[in-house]
């Protein structure tokens, strides 16, 4: 019978007990802002004995993650964590963690990156990691950080995936904020997720083999579709997962989530923590007689495309919201994946960039959102400014400020 | 749901607060906390905000609060500091202050209009219960003198939020304040 207590954890503490209940055995962390506080509370885990693991101090983020791909090599669940530039370091050993089909489930907290300098939330940091390999799961409360990571390692190990995980918490708005968690016990979290072991590949002395090496043209398209595989394959068994994880948890997850979607005249694809906002948004314009709806997508890689399409048929006008700029693309990296899976031409997808570096997406940001699309609606001639990406919350004087003199 | 923005200065125990109110209701009055700290540059003695949201399920909103219910003011002195204490308020809007000056109190009242003000003064209560110069247990204590929260479940989540004998010192703070506020 699963014992869960209900408690005040923040996304950063939720991110800490769920590898202490995962049974992490070596952590190589390196800490980072707003990261810091899972380094830390790892590093007095391991001081305390109540975990019980080593703790390799690292001087890179670069480093952090070789020393976990190394140490999971031998058999054990090894953990790191970071953020922003903290994961732009780790760019290229994310590589070797997938193309060497470790599964290492990483915390991911997300905040903008440079420059300008910011410490707060974005997602950039981890869109730019979008293809590196990695499964994406985006979490829109401290409940889904906790549920996410522990759900992150039964498919990440699943022999069919072999794929390393980036759980992904909002900087701040979820690292940050204090929400009660039902927080399992450590038996039933053994019974959900039984104790590791390599497969495929495996670090051991006495059965050397090579790891990584040079790779000829004959055999790299191969290997890389065998990646691909596994994350189509990843869109059945994550739902088979989070189904198990349901049975016992009793909390059901999906994919994505559809909030009011069924009769709505404009849905609203959401990541992270704006879901909340959004779905709380929704709840107060649809009292107002306004037929709104959320989609909140989990999953972003593998990418849910016949989800997604199945879900918004028929719609005939859809918004997306990027808390990334996606600078020079047609619309931000979350548009182009819904605009791509929609081929119905009957279905506009508008794209908003909102909540760059820390600005907060706001119920009233939203809800503007919401109230343009609706305008939208059975009006063939569009917005003028459609189909091009609107930057909803940007001060309309941006250009002047700290505006540069340019030089002829 | 009640929006609930604290504002005081570094070093008052703000964001402190704001997570002990949300475990308070969370886990000791069967509702739904969540405490949205400010982040940025915080260093003592500089103006610091910390935003809780409580209702009777589960918070969705992951945003600070732009209208709040109640505004807590830890340091009497934030209006004077430029602090927009009022930014936002409706006309159910209510103050809760640590401050014994009635007058202050009197005169907060009509220039930004809340509906009521409560009041009491924390720091002293600090001062005498705690030894130190930290309001946040005290006006939580006010706080739960508007009704919004059991002053019980107040002085359990500072007994299970502190070290042994500093919690019981804040709830005694906090019981001492709760009987002492006024309202006008």
């Amino acid at each position: 019978m699963k014992k869960e207590i209900r408690r005040m954890l923040d996304g950063n503490g939720a991110a800490t007990e769920a590898l202490k209940l995962a049974r992490v055995q070596v952590i190589s962390a390196y800490p980072i802002t707003p990261q810091s506080p899972i380094a830390e509370k790892l590093s007095e885990l391991v001081v305390s004995h109540k975990l019980e693991a080593r703790y390799i101090r690292v001087e890179s983020e670069h480093t952090a993650l070789s020393c976990a791909i190394g140490a999971q090599l031998t058999g054990v669940r090894a953990a790191t964590a970071t953020s922003s530039v903290g994961l732009a370091l780790m760019h290229e050993i994310l590589g070797v963690a997938s193309g060497c089909r470790v599964p290492i489930v990483m915390p991911v907290v997300n905040r903008a990156l440079v420059s300008p300098w910011s410490l707060w939330c974005d997602h950039q940091d981890a869109m730019a990691e979008r293809d590196s390999g990695w499964l994406q799961f985006y979490t829109e409360n401290v409940q889904e950080v906790m549920d996410f990571i522990l759900i992150a390692y039964n498919i990440a190990e699943h022999t069919e995936i072999l794929t390393p995980a980036m759980v992904c918490l909002d900087g701040f708005f979820l690292s940050h904020s204090t929400q009660p968690v039902m927080t399992p016990d450590q038996e039933t979290v053994d019974a959900f997720l039984p104790p590791y072991r390599s497969k495929n590949l495996f670090l051991d002395p006495k059965d050397p083999m090579f790891i990584n090496n040079l790779t000829s043209p004959d055999e790299f398209s191969e290997m890389r579709f065998q990646q691909k595989v596994a994350f189509e394959r990843a869109l059945d068994i994550i739902p088979e997962v989070q189904n198990h994880f349901a049975g016992i948890f009793g909390r059901q997850y999906g994919l994505l989530e559809a909030h009011e979607c069924e009769d709505a005249e404009v849905v609203l694809v959401t990541m992270g923590s704006m879901a909340g906002t959004a779905k709380y948004t929704a709840n107060m314009m649809r009292k107002a007689g306004h037929k709104v709806g959320v989609i909140k997508i989990s999953v972003f890689r593998p990418f849910p495309v016949a989800q997604l399409a199945g879900l918004l048929k028929g719609k005939k006008v859809v918004g997306v919201i990027d808390r990334s700029a996606g600078l020079g693309a047609q619309g931000g990296p979350l548009w182009l994946e819904v605009k791509a899976a929609l081929p119905d031409n009957d279905t506009r997808v508008f794209d908003y960039v909102a909540g760059l570096g820390g600005r907060d997406i706001t119920e009233k940001t939203i809800e503007t959102i919401f109230t343009g699309l609706l305008q939208k609606v059975n009006k063939k001639d569009a917005n003028p400014d459609a189909p091009g990406v609107c930057w909803i919350d940007t001060h309309p004087d941006a250009m002047s400020v700290r505006e540069v003199i340019v030089n002829d | 749901m009640y929006r609930i923005k604290l504002h005081g200065l570094g070093g008052q125990g703000v964001v402190t607060a704001a997570k002990i109110l949300s475990h308070a209701v969370s886990i000791h009055e069967n509702k739904f906390g969540k405490t949205v700290p400010a982040f940025g540059h915080e260093r003592r003695g500089a103006p610091v905000f910390a935003d809780v949201m409580i209702d009777d399920q589960p918070v969705l909103v992951n945003s600070f609060v732009y209208e709040p219910d109640v505004v807590m003011l830890f340091a009497s002195s934030a209006p004077d500091r430029g602090i927009p204490i009022a930014k936002g308020i409706h006309s159910e809007s209510i103050l809760v202050i640590n401050t014994g000056n009635e007058q202050l109190v009197q005169q907060l009242k009509e220039t930004y209009r809340f509906k009521e003000v409560y009041y009491v003064d924390a720091t002293g209560i600090a001062l005498a219960e705690i030894g130190r110069d930290i309001p946040n247990g005290a006006m939580l204590g006010a706080l739960a003198g508007t009704g919004i929260v059991a002053i019980d479940s107040i002085t359990r989540a500072l007994v299970e939020n502190f070290k042994p004998g500093e919690g019981d010192r804040n709830a005694r703070a906090a019981r001492k304040a709760y009987e002492q506020t006024r309202k006008k």
